[in-house]
């Protein structure tokens, strides 16, 4: 880790010297530089390696090892260690830092002065990383003592998609970095064009397709494993991986302002920095411990470092803004109103608004116990009033926006082409309201559900602003390549792949938030279920069947098995269970019993035995379109696959030469084509 | 422009009005403000579970409460008094706590305010003088295409 210290320093330095001097020297000077920052990757992974040999080898004469691991820990578990504990995590967020830093350095050629100049600013972020594991956090601290057996897991984390969550939203964290060094080198350099967006735009992109997956993983975690019924607490940490998610999204539609119209240039560079300060926030919060949270590591001074860095980031932003603002002007104005450049602003500004909104919940507890000394909660009430609000603004805005033109959009455009999509959402709407009402629900009387039934109908718009988009390119496609619709959709969007794969992840976007809206109408109870005992909730009746205690290793637990009926008829039977792990004392962790249909999930929850009748406690809850919000992520994943593509090369229209093709068929030959 | 704002207002008032008088939704309402102070880091009414030492009597109290006086603000402010400002996840609308709720939509009204500025800014703007509209000489013209070919992906 010293090695990669001395190398990431290397970089820099040696990186400012290439930068001030600009001759023949000055360019090999940067070459060793740029070398020096790719060998720093390598001495980061020997040390990461050096740390998981450790876990799983059982060595717990390495205190990090011994807080984090025990010899019964399943081997994918050990694996994981790296990331579990401080010092480990840390040593992570160094080892993706040096690993893009890598990839970068080795695509050096696609502009090397910019390169060179955004590898400097990696390196100094490296730098800071590198200074933490050395001295203040370091992983290989070792023991006086050699231990028999570890402390253990946390055991909220032994569950596999836990392997996953944490490498996927430090990807996220940690892939700002790129295009925050990306836009500042820019900013440095007064660098002209807008290449800097062209380069940074697939970094971006793969580092919010990391965030949301990451995000989504662990609201999948917290369902399947919390076993409260929910996926999202609005928790700190949560909050923290959601916030430069946000701004993160407002870049990347910002962006096009200014790659389309020369505009916003102010505006995005300082989205992208924001955003980068929002990741160090991220991990400011979840390791000081100055937010109490399920996730956060143990109080510790190691926050100083990270409110440190984060000062040195926004002065080094701030007096390179103020030396070369000039060179960040607008190139073009505003013409309408109504266009697509202003539902971009508005887009940004509640993308922000939002941003500012869970920054405010967050940090307000800590600004309460500063100021009154009293410490306080903001729960998911709290955010729920105010964030749905702007989420539902943003889902009109989804719809809305692509059917605005760039620069100026006439009226009778937007009646063209919002009847369609404005007439699918109010009748789906009615068709909903009308089957809700039928089945006894007065959504009426519930705020949360007339807020549902509003994110129903703006879902409907989207989608259809987004199908007829399909539709109508298609049938463009469809006349000049005389071919079926569905391959005109398929050809309409291989020529702009970012275009369309954005209006796949809006669709994406949409699903999830059905599937959000459908927690207006969950329905839940907690029951003493013994063997033969029936809990009867909405349609479905559970039955106690068995249950059952066992022990290995790792741990022991207690489970219960049922019958599920609905509308009287055998549907499954599920296996709820509760685990005790040894190596921390016992704590509990529940293993849900999902059964899980696009309508609805019968979620099940072994909540313990009854001291007093030994009888197993059940909690049911019926958590009605949540499966569409996994579903919406997997499209989204998809989207954002297909943004990445690279268009296909403009097609030629085929031109029947009819005399050539008689010639040919006179001679019996069959051209391509003929006879389709 | 009158008729269309009341057409718009409207719809939000009786949104905003439906169900308020109704006392098992003020409960279920207030119920979800409030934390089980059990540890279990539940809402009140969620944290159901059997052998919690508190939960049980926080309900009832709410319902007494919720019974006794219309004020829901009364009901969360007499549970902040009894149980600690923790026990409440809602801020209340007054004094320091008032800012929690002031600060997003200040946030986003100064946001809206910079938003419409910078619009009416770019519309009044003359146009920019279009590169190709400048007439620049041959030479000049040869070296803005170089620079536009080396700085092209």
């Amino acid at each position: 880790m010293l090695f990669a210290l001395a190398l990431a320093g290397y970089c820099f330095v040696v990186g400012v010297i290439a930068a001030v001097r600009k001759d023949a020297v000055g360019y090999r000077l940067a070459e060793t530089a740029r070398r020096a920052g790719m060998a720093s990757f390598f001495a980061v992974l020997v040390a990461a390696g050096a740390l998981v040999y450790a876990a799983l080898t059982d060595d717990f004469s390495v205190a990090y090892i011994l807080h984090h691991s025990n010899r019964a820990l399943p081997g994918p578990y050990k694996f994981a260690v790296l990331w579990s504990g401080q010092e480990g995590s840390i040593l992570f967020w160094a080892l993706l830092l040096s690993a893009y830093g890598f990839v970068l350095r080795l695509r050096h050629k696609v502009d090397q002065r910019l390169v060179a100049m955004a590898s400097m600013v990696l390196a100094a972020i490296q730098i800071f990383f590198l200074i933490l594991v050395n001295f203040v956090a370091n992983p290989f601290g070792i023991m006086d003592r050699l231990a028999a057996d570890g402390n253990g897991l946390n055991p909220l984390l032994q569950y596999p998609e836990m392997v996953i969550h944490p490498p996927m939203l430090y990807l996220g964290y940690v892939g700002v970095s790129v295009p925050f060094a990306f836009a500042l080198a820019a900013l440095i350099m007064r660098y002209p064009g807008e290449k800097w967006i062209h380069i940074t735009r697939r970094w971006t992109m793969v580092a919010w397709l990391f965030l949301t997956f990451g995000i989504s993983l662990g609201a999948h975690w917290a369902y399947a494993v919390l076993g409260w019924g929910g996926y999202w607490g609005w928790d700190p940490v949560e909050n923290a991986s959601l916030l430069p998610w946000l701004s993160t999204t407002a870049f990347l539609h910002s962006v096009m302002m200014q790659e389309k119209r020369g505009m916003m240039k102010v505006w995005n560079v300082w989205l992208i920095f924001i955003t980068f300060m929002l990741s160090v926030l991220g991990t400011l919060l979840t390791r000081s411990g100055i937010v109490s949270s399920v996730h956060s590591f143990a109080q510790s001074s190691i926050g100083n470092w990270f409110s440190g860095f984060l000062a040195i980031i926004f002065a080094v932003c701030l007096v390179f803004y103020i030396r070369n603002r000039d060179h960040l002007r607008s190139e073009n104005k505003l013409e309408s109103l109504v266009s697509r450049e202003s539902s971009f602003m508005f887009n940004n500004l509640l993308l922000l608004g939002a941003c500012f909104a869970v920054l405010c919940g967050t940090l307000f507890p800590i600004l309460s116990e500063l100021v009154r000394d009293v410490k306080m909660n903001l729960g998911a009430p709290f955010y729920n009033k105010v964030m749905v609000p702007i989420g539902l603004s943003l889902i009109f805005l989804t719809g809305v926006g692509p059917l605005l033109a760039w620069r100026n959009t006439s009226v009778g455009s937007i009646k063209r082409n919002f009847a369609i999509p404005a007439t699918a959402a109010l009748l789906i709407e009615a068709v909903v309201g009308f089957v809700l009402y039928k089945n006894g629900v007065r959504f009426w009387t519930d705020m949360g559900q007339i807020y549902a039934m509003m994110a129903f109908c703006l879902s409907t718009l989207v989608i259809a602003t987004v199908t007829s988009e399909f539709i109508r390119g298609g049938i463009v496609w469809k006349n000049k390549l005389q071919t079926n619709i569905f391959a005109g959709m398929y050809q309409l969007s291989r020529r702009n792949m970012r275009r369309y794969g954005g209006y796949v992840v809006h669709f994406g976007v949409v699903l999830v938030v059905i599937g959000l809206a459908g927690a207006a109408f969950n329905q839940d109870k907690e029951q003493e279920i013994g063997k033969g005992d029936k809990a009867q909730i909405g349609s479905y009746t559970v039955i106690g069947e068995e249950y059952t205690e066992d022990d290995n290793a790792n741990y022991r637990s207690q489970a219960a098995l049922l019958e599920v009926y609905k509308d009287g008829k055998f549907l499954t039977r599920l296996n709820p269970e509760e685990r005790f792990f040894k190596a921390s004392g016992g704590q509990p962790v529940h293993i849900v019993a999902n059964h899980s249909t696009l309508r609805e999930d019968l979620y099940v929850v072994y909540e313990g035995l009854n001291p007093d009748t030994a009888h197993p406690i059940i909690k049911i809850i019926i958590n009605p379109l949540v499966n569409w919000i996994w579903i919406g992520v997997l499209v989204i994943v998809f989207g954002t696959g297909m943004a990445l593509v690279p268009n296909a090369a403009p097609v030629s229209v085929p031109v029947r030469n009819t005399v050539a093709v008689a010639q040919m068929e006179e001679r019996g030959m069959h051209p391509a084509g003929a006879g389709k | 422009m009158k008729k269309t704002l009341k057409a718009l207002l409207l719809p939000c008032a009786l949104v905003l009005l439906m169900g308020a008088d109704n006392q098992e939704a003020r409960f279920q309402n207030l119920g979800g403000k409030i934390m089980c102070s059990c540890g279990c880091a539940q809402m009140l009414l969620k944290c159901n579970h059997v052998g919690c030492p508190n939960s049980d009597q926080m309900i009832r109290e709410l319902r007494a409460n919720v019974s006794r006086t219309k004020d829901d603000e009364a009901v969360l402010n007499w549970f902040r008094t009894k149980w600690g400002v923790t026990a409440v996840v809602e801020p209340s609308t007054h004094g320091f706590e008032l800012l929690a709720w002031v600060l997003p939509a200040a946030g986003l009204g100064l946001g809206l305010m910079l938003v419409v500025v910078l619009i009416r800014t770019w519309k009044m703007r003359p146009a920019p003088v279009a590169a190709a509209d400048m007439n620049l000489a041959p030479d000049l013209e040869a070296l803005r295409a170089r620079a536009r070919r080396e700085t092209e992906l």
